[in-house]
């Protein structure tokens, strides 16, 4: 593939700005993008409703294994997170229940709030409950739990594992460090963790 | 040789070897096939961030049948020399921190685009303008092709390349910039590779002002 084309057209594009750059027929820019697509240079988002776009790459993209955090949530959320870096998982899929552990783990505001629409999604409570516990965040868990319920839909955890959450000895209070509101007193206080969030962070939720 | 394919399976099987989570960078030419801009390399250049996870790595790079080679034939008598393990044709260059004049430092760690999960293996692979800075930490056969192979293939951020030599020089490496405006020099005439000349310049003023310095000093 010529670099030079790709220099041209390297980020993201229209059918209409490929036209315009290189100064062909629409017809032309099809072909072209059919072509770098089949060399593994072009990643496309849109369509459907939303006007296609083309994001293309000097380099061949090497996409390799299954998405990671950022791109699940992403799929699932209606809060989309920025990506600090590309990550891929190699032989293996992540879970909901996975992903919903390792939002919480990475005690960021935004990825959290953006993964708590998981929670509709979870299809094995018990998984969640076991992965919560290996990671001492049984009661964090619980608590997120209660916060999605009350904004997003979210399907019905089994009273057993909620018990268990609840009686859970986990040592850190703070679901995102130093961070406080006054909108979850309730939930709060029975799960003796602090919630970061306040009722307008969740109405993006609903958007 | 190794490619993409057969790194991604040693990796994986590493990963699935490993009993905890260790994290790692893949820096040189390994790091470039993630990039897109390489097919095969020589050795897989991997960067631990401490004894106690280089260690994990070789125990099970060991019971994967890969020996130790002697160093002093890549390496010669250079500082931070990695722990080289070989396996027929696939060598694998173990660093701690160090790659010989250069360290990863956290705002490399911070430009870092690229996260791979292998099992329990975490490797990250650094971005194209430190994978240069590598390049001419380490100066071995093949490094100065693969630096020029960069150039050509993204639009370089000069400017990191330059703050994060200075940055070298706050560390162990107090000469680093004098090192990379060699290398890049280097490149330049006998490669013909594309650096812009204020670039050159500006480390060329750089080394220059710490040689100086150094010279006062004594």
């Amino acid at each position: 593939m010529n670099k030079s084309i790709l220099r041209k057209l390297k980020g993201l594009n229209t059918i209409e700005t490929i036209q315009k750059k290189l100064n062909i027929k629409r017809s032309t820019a099809i072909k072209k993008i059919h072509e770098l697509r089949k060399l593994n240079y072009i990643e496309t988002s849109g369509g459907g409703k939303q006007p296609r776009l083309y994001r293309i790459h000097i380099n061949k993209i090497v996409k390799i294994g299954n998405p990671g955090l950022y791109d699940i949530i992403n799929k699932n959320s209606p809060i989309k997170l920025s990506r600090p870096f590309e990550e891929r998982i190699i032989g293996k899929k992540l879970s909901i229940e996975e992903v919903i552990i390792r939002a919480i783990k990475t005690e960021d505001y935004r990825v959290i709030l953006a993964s708590l629409p998981l929670f509709n999604k979870v299809k094995d409570f018990s998984k969640l409950y076991n992965l919560a516990k290996k990671e001492n965040i049984r009661r964090k868990l619980g608590a997120l739990y209660e916060v999605a319920r009350k904004t997003v839909k979210t399907k019905k955890i089994d009273d057993k594992h909620l018990k268990l959450m609840l009686k859970a000895k986990d040592k850190k209070k703070f679901v995102v460090p130093n961070a406080k509101s006054k909108d979850f007193m309730d939930i709060e206080n029975k799960w003796k963790v602090y919630i970061p969030f306040n009722k307008q962070d969740l109405w993006r939720l609903k958007e | 040789m190794i490619d993409l394919e057969k790194q991604g399976e040693l990796l994986s099987l590493i990963g699935e070897t490993l009993k905890k989570k260790v994290e790692c960078y893949i820096v040189g030419g390994s790091a470039m096939m993630y990039h897109g801009v390489k097919g095969e390399t020589k050795d897989i250049d991997v960067v631990f961030n401490d004894n106690e996870s280089k260690e994990i790595f070789e125990k099970v790079l060991k019971k994967l049948g890969y020996k130790e080679r002697d160093i002093k034939i890549m390496y010669f008598k250079k500082k931070n020399r990695p722990l080289l393990l070989e396996r027929g044709e696939e060598r694998i260059d173990l660093f701690i921190k160090k790659v010989i004049t250069f360290e990863i430092t956290e705002n490399i760690k911070e430009r870092i685009e690229k996260v791979y999960e292998y099992g329990n293996l975490i490797v990250k692979i650094v971005s194209p303008e430190d994978i240069i800075l590598f390049k001419c930490a380490t100066e071995r056969p093949g490094d100065r092709i693969d630096a020029k192979k960069i150039i050509e293939n993204f639009d370089i951020n000069w400017n990191v390349i330059i703050e994060e030599a200075v940055n070298q020089t706050k560390l162990e490496s107090y000469l680093f910039p004098v090192y990379l405006y060699d290398f890049l020099e280097e490149l330049k005439e006998d490669f013909k590779a594309e650096i812009p000349k204020e670039i050159l310049k500006e480390i060329r003023k750089i080394s220059e002002d710490l040689l100086v310095k150094k010279l006062k000093k004594k």
